[in-house]
């Protein structure tokens, strides 16, 4: 009971300094939406940007007709607008109503030397613009050769068949057509659309900044402990009839308590502000979230019992958070990083939580998470012994 | 109420309490005079049972401290030196806190808050954080948070410190009004005046020694007559110095580096010319000369040869 009025109480101080609410609410929420936002078209998975492509071809051919269809089909995430005129297509780039613009000129495809599709993107979309430009360039090369080889064989045709009655417009249709089937069943590349459960970079950086800042309880619990000391409230909880044992376990549950405080109002806020989807079980990501904060509230307390002052926990909270972060993947996605370094990730429990928030976004299944919820538990059940042995000498 | 036996507490090799023994009576108001570094606050934390002693033995209400440290602690308020109290949360939240922590339920809490805040003069100010508030109305909601789970016994370590003359006057009058209602108090400071209008028992101690203790009138009793002729000169001429002090009817001669001496008298005794005629020959020029009547700052100097705020 003293416990949780002293928890309730560091919670509430918590709550009422808004430095910390600046640093710890307002902070990860407003880096979620920067390098979400920024890192949008360098992510890979469900990062393909969203592309408006504007397209003027002033006549169809068989090469546009496959290239349109090829834009359209492959499940990539771009809409196909057609303008009427060449003009129309570049207001529609000035006003930015499209993304890229793909000029067809006159005659395209009919092999005529230096008569080459335009692809224009607008500042910012150059990510999309390459996608669209080497799929018409295989499309292109593709639609070419079936050309190529209706004409040769229809040329040899044309020679058989110029004693006979043959209609050989009917002919080259149906070679075309059967042509464009072997090609097409046998070709060698696929263009794979993007899989339904990889994460895009705001939900990558929501799982990340969640991870990362919900580690700044560590440093803020240590410090509110040397705060108590300095400002004598420490002694003053001694001299009343609370145990030694209940004024730590109530330092405890109020940074576990003030964590899931952090952690539902940047779950909210990013859910409906910045539109980030967790994925489809929102129980187990609290189930996750558990176990990570328990494990931080721990190291909130060995914070506390290793360093002597507030500017010691300080320093020293600050400087291991970032190299957590960083460690685990908080920064830079662990996508990037080399095996070695991924293996070291694993020591770090903002590492395991975020892996884990991102399964959870790609659909996992309960089974995949009871080895990061057993490593979390055993990083807070090690930290709060530890810490509880030092920290219950010190303060006897 | 509370009974000390040859308490005795080292830190290190240094020992800070050496035998301490006293004795307080319920409902007394007991004073703890001494300077800082004396062991005063070391003294409280053992009878608080914050700080283990090595030898001796305490008792409040009969009970031994070191036995009975929960039920010890549910009856004495302590209040700090140091403004132990949450900045950032209002005066009521505060005490309402500290009330809670000593087991009263939340409506109890708030209503005896509301009832401290009478007392402290603080109402007004109930939903105002603390760090919003001035030195002295801090040190009122200190001791209204040692008040909130009414104790028995009410330890107070130098409640004065860095406060106004009108906040001063209200701690002062509101310790008075609630030994009057039959609290017991032990307050501590290196204030002789507060002490002396507060308590009835006052205890000197000095390097962690109890060098004095009694009621005020045994302990004026203790000085020699009770005089100090205080005089500031402009050299400390030695000889000077060993004249003095074998003038009739001087008992000792308090030497401060700050041209200043101490004549303590037997009794009121015309040395004056004496001292003038003394100092005319060393060649000494005395700049002030004050003839003073005795209390405990004079007795402290007496006993020790320091002052008290040193």
């Amino acid at each position: 009971m003293k416990s949780l009025l002293i928890a309730v109480k560091d919670a509430k101080i918590h709550l009422k300094d808004r430095k910390a609410i600046l640093m710890m609410i307002l902070m990860p929420i407003l880096l979620t939406l920067i390098l979400g936002s920024a890192l949008k078209g360098v992510m890979g998975g469900g990062s393909m940007p969203e592309t408006i492509l504007g397209v003027y071809s002033p006549e169809s051919n068989l090469m546009t007709k496959s290239i349109m269809k090829s834009l359209g089909e492959n499940g990539l995430t771009i809409t196909i607008e057609h303008a009427e005129s060449e003009k129309q297509l570049m207001d529609w780039m000035e006003e930015r109503a499209v993304h890229v613009g793909l000029l067809f000129p006159d005659g395209w495809g009919s092999g005529v030397e230096g008569n080459r599709a335009v692809i224009i993107p607008i500042s910012g979309q150059e990510t999309g613009a390459t996608v669209i430009r080497r799929m018409i360039e295989t499309v292109a090369q593709m639609s070419q050769a079936i050309e190529n080889s209706t004409a040769t064989v229809m040329a040899e045709a044309a020679t058989l068949a110029a004693e006979d009655d043959i209609n050989l417009e009917e002919i080259q249709n149906e070679l075309t057509a059967s042509i464009e089937q072997i090609v097409n069943e046998q070709r060698a590349y696929v263009i794979e659309p993007p899989k339904e459960e990889s994460v895009s970079s705001m939900q990558y950086y929501a799982a990340a900044m969640a991870a990362m800042f919900l580690l700044f309880n560590a440093m803020a619990g240590g410090k509110s402990f040397h705060q108590e000391r300095r400002s004598e409230t420490l002694s003053r909880l001694m001299m009343t009839p609370a145990s030694v044992r209940s004024i730590l376990t109530g330092k405890f549950i109020g940074s576990f308590l003030f964590a899931w405080i952090q952690f539902l109002i940047f779950l909210g806020a990013t859910r409906l502000l910045l539109k980030v989807d967790w994925g489809p079980s929102i129980l187990q990501i609290l189930f996750i979230t558990f176990f990570y904060i328990f494990s931080v509230a721990g190291l909130a307390m060995v914070v506390a019992a290793f360093t002597t002052n507030e500017k010691m926990a300080d320093v020293i909270g600050s400087m291991g958070v970032q190299v957590l972060a960083l460690l685990g993947g908080s920064m830079l996605p662990l996508s990037l990083f080399p095996e070695i370094m991924r293996k070291i990730a694993m020591a770090t429990p903002n590492s395991w939580a975020l892996t884990s928030f991102i399964s959870i976004m790609e659909g996992a299944p309960w089974s995949t998470l009871w080895l990061p919820a057993a490593v979390l538990l055993g990083i807070g059940v090690t930290a709060i012994f530890i810490s509880s042995l030092r920290l219950g000498r010190r303060i006897a | 109420m509370l009974t000390l036996l040859n308490v005795k507490k080292s830190f290190d090799s240094r020992e800070v309490v050496k035998g301490v023994s006293l004795q307080v009576e319920k409902g007394e108001s007991f004073g703890l005079l001494g300077p800082n570094g004396a062991g005063k606050s070391t003294l409280i934390s053992m009878i608080c049972g914050l700080v283990p002693f090595e030898t001796g033995d305490i008792w409040i209400d009969g009970k031994l401290v070191s036995k009975n440290l929960k039920e010890i602690k549910q009856m004495i308020g302590v209040v700090p030196q140091d403004i132990a109290l949450y900045p950032t949360m209002s005066a009521l939240d505060n005490l309402v806190f500290w009330g809670r922590m000593y087991g009263l339920s939340g409506k109890d809490a708030r209503s005896r808050a509301k009832e401290i805040l009478e007392i402290v003069g603080l109402t007004e100010r109930a939903k105002g954080r603390i760090e919003t508030f001035s030195g002295g109305m801090k040190r009122r909601i200190n001791i209204g948070a040692a008040l909130m789970h009414r104790p028995k016994l009410l330890i107070m370590d130098e409640p004065t410190v860095g406060i106004d003359p009108q906040s001063r006057n209200h701690i002062l009058e509101t310790v008075k009004s609630l030994n009057e209602k039959g609290m017991t108090v032990i307050y501590t400071s290196h204030y002789m005046e507060e002490v002396e209008y507060l308590c009835k028992r006052i205890a000197i101690i000095d390097d962690g020694k109890l060098i004095a203790s009694g009621t005020k009138k045994d302990l004026n009793n203790r000085l020699a007559g009770g005089t100090v002729l205080k005089l500031t000169v402009d050299s400390l001429h030695p000889l000077f110095i060993e004249q003095l002090k074998k003038l009739h009817g001087v008992e000792k001669v308090i030497v401060q580096p700050t041209y200043e001496i101490d004549i303590h008298l037997h009794s009121k005794m015309e040395i004056v010319a004496g001292v003038i005629l003394l100092a005319s020959q060393q060649g000494v020029h005395i700049q002030s000369m004050q003839l003073q009547e005795a209390n405990l700052e004079t007795l402290f100097l007496q006993l020790t040869g320091r002052s008290l705020r040193e």
